[in-house]
């Protein structure tokens, strides 16, 4: 992917898109589509989500801010 | 063209965490769909410091649920990364030095940024809903 940027960069795009029109339309259509929040709720409510949850979160802040972000694009 | 390393590497983790995170999320949603699951939804959470005698009871819940946490996170994510370095791939460039300092560093960062955006949050809430007396002596 190194070697085809913009390959990877479009990849991101793409989930981050996914990602976004979802809560876009869960935002629309309040009450038949779960938001981002509703589903973060849920999971937060136990010890092993919360847990899950900062991991996920710790591990995306030492790529992004002290092992560089290029890791997402390495090949 | 994607060599054996890269998929061993990056690929089979990554559509691993993929994996994870969806079943996760679907057993999550799957919950959320139940009857009666959106009233439960305060269950675990500390309690909002309310008032004098509440509030010392509720910061030390705060700070124990923001603590336990942190905590939980971080010893998951760490046996995460010796089970990648150990069973995948020996990462160069100090890698489980970095996991172990770089995330405690994180850590060490956001938690004192957090209780102070609590600690603000909270005090703005409490001027919001308690008007303010005005001692001065109104001019006319």
């Amino acid at each position: 992917v190194a070697e085809h940027p913009l390959a990877g960069y479009l990849v991101w795009a793409v989930l981050f898109g996914a990602l976004f029109a979802w809560e876009g339309l869960a935002l629309a259509k309040a009450g038949s589509l779960p938001t981002l929040s509703d589903t973060f709720r849920v999971i937060m409510r136990y010890p092993v989500g919360r847990w899950a949850l900062f991991a996920l979160w710790l591990w995306a802040g030492w790529h992004f801010f002290i092992r560089g972000w290029h890791f997402l694009l390495r090949a | 063209v994607l060599t054996s390393a890269l998929i061993r590497q990056d690929l089979v983790p990554m559509l691993a965490g993929y994996l994870i995170i969806m079943t996760t999320l679907g057993l999550g949603l799957l919950r959320l769909r139940r009857p009666g699951s959106r009233g439960r939804e305060a269950r675990g959470r500390p309690d909002r410091p309310d008032g004098d005698s509440g509030s010392r009871r509720g910061w030390l819940l705060l700070a124990r649920h923001a603590i336990t946490t942190a905590a939980g996170g971080y010893l998951l994510l760490m046996a995460v990364v010796i089970a990648y370095y150990y069973g995948v791939a020996r990462v160069g460039g100090a890698f489980l030095k970095s996991a172990f300092t770089g995330t405690a560093l994180l850590i060490g960062l956001a938690l004192p940024l957090f209780a102070g955006a609590s600690w603000l949050a909270e005090r703005r809430r409490e001027k919001r809903e308690t008007p303010a007396a005005d001692p001065r002596p109104r001019r006319r």
